[in-house]
C-alpha cells in the first residue's frame, strides 16, 4: 500500500480509473478474503449500532410498561378502592343492624388502607415536581376525606342516620369529590408521561428502520462494489500474469534460439568443411558442448519449477552439515563462476549445527542464488558465501543462515516485492540484455519453503546484493545445543 | 312447722349464694362448675378518643342504665350490648343492672318512652363485633372478656381498679377450651 501511494504522488497526471486500477492492483495481491473482511467488519459496526437502538427502543418500552401502564393500573385501583371506601360507608346507612353496620365500617376501613397506602407508594416513587405536588395534594385530600368519613360511621352505628347524612352532604361529598379530581390529575400525569415516552420510542423505532434501510443501501452499494472489484483485480491479475507468460515466452525463446544459433552454425561449418584443422575443430566442439550445457540448463530449471509448483517434487529431509552442500554449490558452479572471471570467498562458523532438509533441492536453491550473484555482479567479481547462527537475537537461534552476497548491480527497492513472482524480470535487468527466465528466485523460495525455511533479501541500487537462505536447525541437534549450552551454564 | 322452717332457712341460702357469686348463677343455668373453670375479668372498654380513664361502679351503673347521655368531652355515649344468652350479658345484667332479661327490655322501653332513659343500647352479636363498635364509635362504651381485648379500644379502671386487680368487680369463668 505504501507502494501505491508512492506511485501516485510519483505517478503524476492518471485518470482516475488508472488509480483504480493502481489501487486494485495493490488490493488484488491480498487475498479476497481480506476485502470480505473488511465488509463483514464494516457490517459489524453497523448492525451493532442498530442493535444498539433496538435495545434502546425496547428497554424504553419496559420502562414505559413499568412507569406508565403499571402505574395508570395502579391508580385505577387507587380509585378503586377509594369508592369502595365510599360505597362501604354508605352500604352501613341501608340498615339498622348494628352487626352488618360494623362489618361495612370494617370494608371500610380496609378499603382506607389499601388507598392509603397506594397514596404512600405513589409518592415514595414521585420524581418530577408535579407528580410531587399532585401526590401531596392527593394525600391531603384523603386524610380529610377520612376524617368526614369517621364521623358518618360513628353516627351511622350512633343510629343517627340524619347527622350521617347531614355530615355525609356537607364534608364527605365535597372531600370525595377532591379526592377524586386529584386521581384524575394522577391519571393525567401518567397519560402525558406515556405520551412523552412514545414519542421518543417512536424517535428510536424510526431512527433503526432508517439505520437498517442504510445498512442494507449500504450492503448492496458494498456488495456490488466489492464484487466488481475483486472481478477487475482478478482480470488485471490474470493480464498480468498473461504478460509475464507472454515476456517468458520471448525470453525463453531468445534463450533456446541464441545458443541453437551457435549449435547451428558450428555444425555448419564442420560439415562444410570450413573447420579442418584439430584445433579448431577442438575450439568448436567446446562451444557447442557449452551451448549444450546452456540449453540443458535452462529446460532443467523450467522442468523443475513446474514440477516444485504443482507439488509433484517428493523431497527426503535428513539431517545435513552445511559445509559440504556448500562445497557441492561450489562445485556445480565453478565452471560458471570461472568463465566469469568471478571469486567466492567462504565465512563459515565451525561449530555450525545440523540442518534438515533435501540435499540436492538445497544445492540447486543456493547454486541459482550463486548463479545470480554472477550473472548480476556487475564489475565487482566477488562473491561472498557466509553460513553462521544469529545467537545475537533469541528467537533466530534455531535457524542457519546461508548467505550469499555480491557487490554488483543491486536491486531497486521497489522491485525487491516481485523479484519471487514466477517469470518476473526488471526492466532494468531486461534492458541491459541480461539473460534469464524469471524462474531462479522463484525455484529457489519454494524449495526453501518446503525445507521449512525462507529466503529474504537486503539489497541497495549500485551496491550489491545479499540473499540469505533460513534453515532450521534439527531438533536433535537444537537438543544438543541446549544440552551443551547448559553444561557450559553450569561449568561456569 | 318445722318443715316450712326447714324450707325457708334453704331458700334464703340460696339467695344468699346468688347474691354473693355470680358463677353461681351461671352454675344454676347449666355452666360447668367452678372448680373446673377460674375465673377471668370482664373488662369496660371505651374508644381510644374518650378521656375517661376511671369510673365508678356507680357512675358505670348509670351509665349502662342509660340514665347518662354525654360523656365529659361532649360526646354522645352509645351503649353497647351482646345479644341475650351470652354469659358476659348474663355477668352485666346480674352485677350492674341486677336485673333479668326481660327487666331489662322492661327497663329501656319504659324509659326511653318517659323520657328518663337516654340511651338505647346497641345489640352485637360477637365480643369482637362489640370491640369493632367501640373503636369506630367515639362514645361508645362495652365489655369484653381481657382476652378479647387489643389496642383499637381502651380499658377504663372501675373504682380505681383494673381487671387483673384483685378486687375487681365483674368477673367471669373462662372459656371451656376448645
Amino acid at each position: 500500500m505504501r507502494m501505491y501511494l508512492s506511485r501516485v504522488a510519483r505517478g503524476g497526471a492518471h485518470s482516475s480509473l488508472q488509480l483504480i486500477d493502481l489501487f486494485l492492483h495493490e488490493v488484488g495481491r491480498y487475498s479476497s478474503t481480506l476485502l470480505l473482511l473488511m465488509v463483514f467488519c464494516v457490517e459489524t459496526g453497523v448492525v451493532i449500532f442498530v442493535i444498539r437502538d433496538l435495545r434502546a427502543a425496547d428497554h424504553e418500552v419496559q420502562s414505559i410498561y413499568a412507569g406508565s401502564v403499571l402505574g395508570l393500573r395502579g391508580i385505577g385501583e387507587l380509585q378503586y378502592q377509594a369508592q369502595e371506601t365510599r360505597r362501604s360507608t354508605l352500604y352501613a346507612l341501608t340498615t339498622n343492624d348494628s352487626n352488618l353496620q360494623v362489618e361495612y365500617a370494617d370494608q371500610s376501613r380496609a378499603a382506607d388502607r389499601r388507598v392509603t397506602d397506594g397514596i404512600s407508594d405513589y409518592l415514595a416513587h414521585a420524581r418530577m415536581p408535579r407528580e410531587v405536588d399532585v401526590g401531596n395534594r392527593l394525600e391531603r385530600d384523603w386524610s380529610a376525606y377520612l376524617k368526614v368519613r369517621d364521623e358518618v360511621l360513628a353516627s351511622i352505628l350512633e343510629g343517627s342516620i340524619k347527622e350521617a347524612v347531614d355530615f355525609d352532604l356537607a364534608g364527605g361529598v365535597p372531600s370525595f369529590d377532591r379526592v377524586r379530581q386529584d386521581l384524575e390529575d394522577v391519571k393525567r400525569l401518567y397519560d402525558e408521561q406515556a405520551s412523552q415516552r412514545l414519542t421518543i420510542v417512536d424517535e428510536a423505532s424510526r431512527r433503526s428502520a432508517g439505520r437498517l434501510v442504510g445498512v442494507l443501501c449500504f450492503t448492496l452499494l458494498f456488495a456490488s462494489v466489492s464484487v466488481w472489484a475483486i472481478q477487475r483485480a482478478k482480470m488485471l491479475s490474470a493480464l498480468k500474469l498473461a504478460k509475464l507468460q507472454m515476456d517468458f515466452v520471448a525470453s525463453v525463446s531468445h534463450e533456446l534460439r541464441t545458443p541453437l544459433a551457435v549449435i547451428c552454425a558450428s555444425a555448419q561449418n564442420i560439415a562444410d568443411g570450413v573447420v579442418e584443422e584439430k584445433e579448431q575443430l577442438a575450439k568448436y566442439g567446446s562451444v557447442i558442448r557449452n551451448q549444450t550445457r546452456q540449453l540443458t540448463d535452462l529446460v532443467n530449471q523450467i522442468l523443475l519449477f513446474a514440477s516444485t509448483k504443482e507439488g509433484r517434487t517428493h523431497y527426503v529431509l535428513r539431517p545435513l552439515q552445511v559445509p559440504p552442500v556448500i562445497d557441492a554449490v561450489l562445485r556445480n558452479a565453478r565452471e560458471t563462476v570461472e568463465e566469469a572471471g568471478f571469486t567466492v570467498e567462504q565465512h563459515l562458523d565451525p561449530d555450525l549445527p545440523e540442518i534438515v532438509g533435501d540435499s540436492s533441492a538445497l544445492v540447486q536453491c543456493l547454486q541459482n542464488l550463486v548463479g545470480n550473484a554472477v550473472k548480476y555482479g556487475g564489475s565487482h567479481p566477488r562473491i561472498t558465501i557466509r553460513a553462521f547462527v544469529d545467537k545475537a537475537h533469541e528467537h533466530h537461534d534455531d535457524e542457519v543462515r546461508i548467505s550469499v552476497e555480491d557487490r554488483g548491480i543491486g536491486i531497486d527497492s521497489s522491485e525487491i516485492p516481485h523479484i519471487f513472482d514466477p517469470f518476473y524480470r526488471s526492466p532494468v535487468v531486461a534492458a541491459a540484455q541480461i539473460h534469464g527466465t524469471g524462474l531462479g528466485l522463484p525455484l529457489a523460495k519454494n524449495i526453501a519453503e518446503a525445507m521449512g525455511g525462507r529466503i529474504t533479501v537486503v539489497s541497495k541500487l549500485g551496491v550489491g546484493s545479499v540473499f540469505t537462505l533460513h534453515l532450521p536447525i534439527g531438533k536433535k541437534t537444537r537438543q544438543t545445543m541446549t544440552v551443551i549450552e547448559s553444561d557450559s551454564f553450569t561449568r561456569q | 312447722m318445722w318443715r316450712v322452717a326447714g324450707v325457708l332457712i334453704i331458700v334464703s341460702a340460696a339467695v344468699l349464694l346468688l347474691e354473693v357469686s355470680p358463677t353461681a348463677v351461671l352454675n344454676a343455668a347449666g355452666a360447668p362448675p367452678e372448680t373446673e373453670l377460674p375465673d377471668q375479668s370482664l373488662a369496660i372498654i371505651v374508644n381510644q378518643s374518650n378521656p375517661v380513664d376511671n369510673v365508678s361502679f356507680q357512675d358505670l351503673r348509670t351509665i349502662f342504665l342509660g340514665e347518662r347521655s354525654h360523656w365529659p368531652n361532649g360526646r354522645r355515649i352509645t351503649l353497647v350490648m351482646l345479644e341475650p344468652g351470652q354469659p358476659e350479658r348474663k355477668v352485666i345484667l346480674h352485677t350492674i343492672y341486677r336485673m333479668t332479661e326481660s327487666d331489662f327490655s322492661r327497663h329501656f322501653l319504659q324509659g326511653l318512652f318517659t323520657g328518663e332513659v337516654f340511651v338505647s343500647p346497641k345489640t352485637l352479636a360477637s365480643p369482637v363485633g362489640v370491640r369493632k363498635f367501640v373503636f369506630n364509635v367515639p362514645g361508645a362504651i362495652g365489655y369484653v372478656r381481657v382476652p378479647d381485648v387489643d389496642d383499637t379500644v381502651k380499658v377504663i379502671r372501675v373504682d380505681g381498679h383494673l381487671p387483673d386487680d384483685k378486687d375487681y368487680a365483674l368477673r367471669i369463668p373462662a372459656r371451656p377450651a376448645k
